[in-house]
């Protein structure tokens, strides 16, 4: 296939681009850094610095179709050179609208100050020790079997867990939440192409985060969601209740998938790069590294969009009120301007790695950010102290450089749907 | 409407206008300043959002909890005038602030 035949196939639904949506990332990259995708109507950037600038002006792009996406039609026809009283009217036609993830402005910095002052390196250390221990015990429970599949007995098991831990969801309600999101359609499917994102995962969730949010007004604990409860805004206003299921739910699911499928990911480079396993076994303190380089060539989240609300420009380009912007993390974070030739080779220590985009930057950086890279790092630590090797079941993904893997159907989430792991004690 | 003034890695000096309850890291790289990298988003995690208070209200040289003073504590460029801006919350008290953004380590 051609660079053009590869470049005018559908993202937002074809299954093959799944399997490497780099290759497809590179043959739009040959048309610059910006692209057209003729059929949605909307931009597709894949150059670092082009997209650093539209997270960097959060003034004149809009996050309210960062869950919706790019392909997303507006609900309106864009009228004039500034069009953010149109959507602040169609505001809640969004997929996502009421989560924090799509807020814009002063709302925006509101309930963001309420994460900043929740997600603090006092509240994470102080959840170590449940975090080392549970993975402990995860991980001897499966290396005594020999093998197992990876994301479903480990990596969901483990951040739901440690994310129910940290806010205060009662343990007999966690696994009911695990199986809900299990059971639940992925975000940005590529089989419903109508509703490729759909809420009822986390409109079940956040029935119970309200029940529990009320229970902590009148009993308050230590947990995160009494200091919810407890917080205010800026301005010293209170958030209403609603404001803070809302954001509890958000907090409980969004680093759900993405959390568990970077550890798949993670293990795939650790598993299939020469030397790598017992680099990293030999040398622990390099685990960190090689997770910041994962997430560089690998992390979790694909793509997300912006919306222009006014008339701006990316670079020299002028943007017109009104269009949409997809953001291809996958393709910015493998650019050759900014990470040079080798941008698609896996590089331990590789300069300035800690630049990569795999959780965006500006006022929307991703929050959870530090808790997944401890989360990573700490249960890999975990499989190397009970293990002497770990591979992958080559009847099921077949050998080192022919590699088949089941990836989650989502143009959004990286990640495999399944990992079937082998152990040497 | 409040300002600061943020003087860059060159030694040039910015005017910024910030809104009350923002932070001061969200003011200067919604301004597009291309020296604030400000990785983590603003949980207290990076240090990359270092900066010298030049001249400010007391309260901002008060106001630093133990995450910060402890990330702080591994920066080499570390002053007695530093602050992690994300941690700073504007209030109209802080109009006429100015800050030298810190060393790149």
């Amino acid at each position: 296939m051609t660079a053009q035949e590869l470049s005018e196939r559908d993202y937002f639904t074809d299954p093959e681009i799944l399997v490497d949506p780099y290759e497809y990332f590179n043959a739009l990259r040959s048309q610059g850094p910006i692209c057209r995708l003729e059929k949605y109507d909307c931009l597709l950037i894949t150059g670092f610095e082009e997209a650093l600038e539209v997270w960097k002006n959060p003034i004149d792009f809009s996050s309210v179709n960062s869950l919706a996406s790019a392909a997303f039609p507006l609900p309106f026809e864009p009228k004039g050179s500034d069009i953010s009283e149109q959507l602040d009217e169609a505001r809640d036609k969004f997929v996502g609208h009421d989560m924090v993830v799509c807020y814009d402005g002063k709302h925006h910095t509101k309930v963001r100050s309420l994460i900043s002052r929740v997600f603090t390196p006092t509240r994470l250390k102080a959840n170590n020790v449940f975090m080392h221990d549970y993975a402990q015990e995860l991980v001897q429970r499966v290396v005594a079997r020999g093998s197992c599949e990876l994301v479903s007995e480990v990596a969901a098991p483990y951040v739901t867990m440690i994310i129910a831990s940290l806010l205060g969801v009662p343990p007999e309600d966690r696994v009911k939440f695990e199986e809900v999101i299990a059971a639940g359609q992925t975000v940005g499917s590529i089989e419903h192409a109508d509703s490729p994102t759909d809420m009822t995962s986390m409109n079940f969730i956040a029935q119970f985060m309200a029940e529990y949010l009320q229970d902590r007004m009148k009993n308050p604990t230590g947990d995160m969601l009494t200091e919810l409860t407890q917080s205010s805004y800026p301005d010293g206003t209170k958030p209403d209740l609603s404001e803070l299921v809302g954001l509890s739910a958000f907090l409980f699911a969004a680093g759900q998938d993405t959390s568990a499928k970077l550890l798949g990911n993670a293990m795939r480079y650790i598993v299939d790069i020469p030397g790598l396993q017992q680099q990293l076994r030999d040398d622990r303190d390099l685990i960190p590294w090689m997770i910041e380089e994962v997430l560089r060539l690998e992390g979790s989240s694909k793509i997300t969009a912006r919306l222009a609300v006014r008339d701006t420009k990316i670079g020299d380009m002028d943007i017109p009120a009104g269009t949409r912007v997809g953001l291809a993390i996958a393709a910015i974070n493998r650019d050759p301007v900014k990470w040079g030739e080798d941008a698609n080779e896996f590089k331990l220590k590789r300069p300035r790695i800690r630049e990569h985009l795999a959780f965006g930057r500006g006022v929307h950086t991703c929050a959870g950010a530090p808790l997944a890279r401890a989360e990573v790092i700490e249960i890999i630590n975990a499989f190397f102290d009970h293990t002497s090797e770990i591979g992958f079941n080559e009847a099921v993904h077949g050998k080192v450089g022919s590699r088949k893997y089941k990836f989650e159907p989502s143009f959004i989430i990286r990640g495999l749907d399944t990992l079937q792991v082998e152990f040497k004690a | 409407m409040s300002s600061v003034f943020v003087v860059d890695r060159s030694g040039q000096e910015e005017i910024i206008t910030i809104e009350p309850g923002e932070t001061l890291m969200q003011a200067i790289s919604n301004s597009g300043m291309p020296d604030m990298l400000a990785l983590c988003g603003g949980v207290c995690a990076c240090a990359t959002c270092h900066v010298y208070i030049d001249a400010a209200p007391e309260s901002v040289m008060s106001g630093m909890d133990e995450d910060e003073d402890v990330l702080l504590g591994g920066v080499l460029s570390r002053q007695e005038n530093s602050r992690l801006c994300c941690q700073i919350r504007l209030t109209e008290a802080y109009d006429g602030l100015r800050v030298t953004i810190a060393p790149e380590e």
